[in-house]
């Protein structure tokens, strides 16, 4: 009776509920409908986003790298100190960090042996995720070495590790999985001077300050090498990996959003057929409405009223379940459920919720303007 | 002066076989205080007067003037102001809402009215059918006649000058007939309305102040 007696100032709203209320399995599955129609759309959308994420994360901090490597065309055994500091000079503002490489085995006094790469570097800092240890900025004495291989090895901080005849000391572990790298195998990171018998290096490093300028730096450094015919260096942005990524992930979303538009089209076409249904056997009390001077308005706005309910309360209702799977999903793809929480995947709760109030209010127009306009005599005659 | 005046009203349905004749050249009236009953054999073309006077269609030929307004060519939503306002209507089914309350019901015709709050005349009007104890029971629970006089409640809910019954008694016993007739009398002297009936019951016309009998459309 509060409700009734709080509702009484909205006639429509009123008219709605109660009308609602006296076939309720017939409301509860319109309802449904539109529920199952929700949680698809919004699922599907968080799915999207959730996907995109994973993917993203996967990259790590890759997107403001770029790679520079020996190309075809180039005449010596690898990028000289020239080239590099052409780099440098090409792009100022970043962080150069070139980078000699080779290959060993190490061999541990259990007898364990491991391949790994090593790589001769002044400043590893940003290349490298440390999981224990230093993090040097200037590798002048130490080693840094892949955590897995270190155990593996049975290696500590502070054990001596061989190359080339000088005994190295392991100052830090290098976390284990680290953006693209070579996880695979374990990497042995020493100071350039170690493999000082190899005059060029492998490859050069640019870390830039964020994705756009990384594609920009990665087509300078390839403008200024290289011409039509021949390749010196080869400049690679992870950037544009990113972007490619996420411009499939957009695709995806788009389908699976599709997908679920789908649902809620059938839940809203169940929706016309309730609707229809129950104007049609409520003719002749829509007509005595009309007789006692009920404004055709009016009828309208009750029917419309009724179709949104279904609407907004399924709308809710899917909403609310499908903010379960979310967390559910996030939780699985990324490991942290409070990421559904976000602006780019808790939109899709509100575009589910106002999908399906258009959609019904959509459903609603015909058979509420139907209803609205039947002549009261023909209405009441039934 | 009438409250209610059709002068020369002929209404004709095209069907596609023929053309009918439902009323042909009617003259009616009807004043304030005063209960005019229509009789006649069905297909007389009583429901199609009816319909004319509670403004629920219009004539093909003739005029039908309102309170002295000239409402013939009305459009279908000022017809709809004028039974807002003005008209009362009670039907042999009673036609009450089956989810709303019986003080819902007789709230109907004015509930989209929010600026007005009709509710103690609602409660009233249902005090004064004898049913103040019933404002909140739905249509199921309440018998024939009390259906009835809610309906008859409903249909005064807006000071209306007209109340149209259209055949008030034909789905209640002879007991439960007398005792509407006699509330719709009593409302009728109270409120100074005119109440306009038609029916084929003989027992309505011992209730009437004046009676139309209607043959083949034609006011005999």
């Amino acid at each position: 009776m509060a409700v009734a007696s709080y509702l009484r100032r909205f006639p429509s709203v009123l008219m709605a509920w109660r009308n609602l209320g006296r076939n309720r399995a017939r409301t509860a599955l319109a309802m449904l409908g539109i529920v199952i129609g929700v949680m698809a759309i919004v699922s599907l959308g968080m799915t999207g986003v959730a996907l995109e994420q994973q993917a993203t994360a996967n990259l790590g901090n890759l997107a403001n790298e770029v790679s520079v490597s020996p190309g075809e065309d180039i005449e010596t055994d690898g990028i000289t100190d020239d080239q590099v500091e052409t780099i440098r000079d090409i792009a100022p503002a970043t962080t150069v960090i070139p980078q000699k490489s080779n290959a060993t085995e190490l061999t541990a006094r259990n007898g364990a042996e491991a391949n790994v790469q090593v790589t001769g570097v002044t400043n590893p800092a940003p290349l490298y995720d440390i999981a224990t240890g230093d993090e040097p900025t200037r590798l002048q004495t130490g080693a840094l070495i892949t955590e897995s291989t270190a155990e593996q090895l049975g290696l500590q901080l502070g054990d001596p590790v061989e190359y080339g005849g000088q005994i190295y000391r392991i100052r830090g572990f290098i976390a284990a999985e680290s953006g693209f790298g070579p996880s695979g195998g374990g990497e042995l990171v020493l100071p350039e001077s170690a493999l000082n018998e190899q005059e060029y290096y492998n490859s050069v490093t640019v870390i830039t300050e964020d994705g756009e300028t990384s594609t920009a730096t990665a087509n300078a450094i390839e403008a200024e090498f290289n011409d039509a015919d021949e390749e010196i260096l080869t400049a690679t942005s992870f950037a544009s990996v990113q972007e490619d990524i996420s411009s499939f992930t957009n695709t995806l979303e788009l389908a699976l959003l599709g997908i679920g538009s789908i649902s809620l089209f059938v839940a809203s076409v169940a929706i016309l057929n309730v609707m229809l249904m129950s104007t049609i056997e409520r003719r002749g009390e829509i007509g005595v409405l009309r007789a006692v001077g009920v404004r055709r308005g009016e009828v309208l706005r009750m029917i419309l009223t009724e179709a949104a309910f279904l609407g907004g309360v399924g709308g809710l209702i899917g909403s609310a379940g499908s903010l379960v799977v979310g967390l559910a999903l996030f939780h699985v793809l990324t490991g942290e459920a409070t990421l559904a929480l976000e602006w780019s995947s808790s939109r899709y709760l509100l575009y589910g919720m106002l999908f399906a109030l258009v959609a019904s209010i959509l459903s609603g127009i015909y058979p509420a303007w139907t209803a609205a306009n039947e002549s009261p005599v023909d209405a009441l005659r039934g | 002066m009438s409250v209610i005046q059709l002068k020369d009203v002929t209404k004709r349905y095209d069907t596609e076989a023929e053309i009918i004749e439902a009323l042909k050249a009617v003259d009616f009236r009807a004043d304030r205080g005063e209960m005019v009953v229509v009789t006649g054999p069905s297909g007389s073309g009583k429901s199609t007067m009816l319909n004319m006077i509670g403004l629920l269609d219009s004539p093909t030929e003739g005029t039908i003037h309102l309170d002295g307004r000239n409402v013939t060519n009305f459009s279908e939503d000022e017809r709809t102001e004028e039974r807002r306002s003005q008209l009362g209507f009670v039907f042999q089914d009673f036609h009450l809402l089956p989810m709303l309350t019986a003080a819902e019901n007789v709230e109907l015709p004015s509930m989209w009215d929010t600026d007005v709050d009709r509710r103690d005349r609602a409660v009233d009007l249902l005090r004064r059918v004898g049913l103040g104890d019933r404002l909140s029971h739905t249509p199921d629970e309440l018998s024939g006649g009390q259906q009835q006089r809610v309906a008859i409640a409903r249909s005064l809910i807006n000071e209306p000058d007209i109340l149209l019954a259209d055949e008030p008694t034909g789905n209640l016993d002879q007991e439960t007939g007398e005792t509407v007739l006699d509330e719709i009398t009593r409302l009728k002297n109270e409120e100074n309305i005119a109440v306009v009936a038609i029916t084929h019951d003989e027992q309505l016309v011992g209730y009437a102040d004046r009676v139309v009998r209607l043959v083949d459309g034609v006011v005999q």
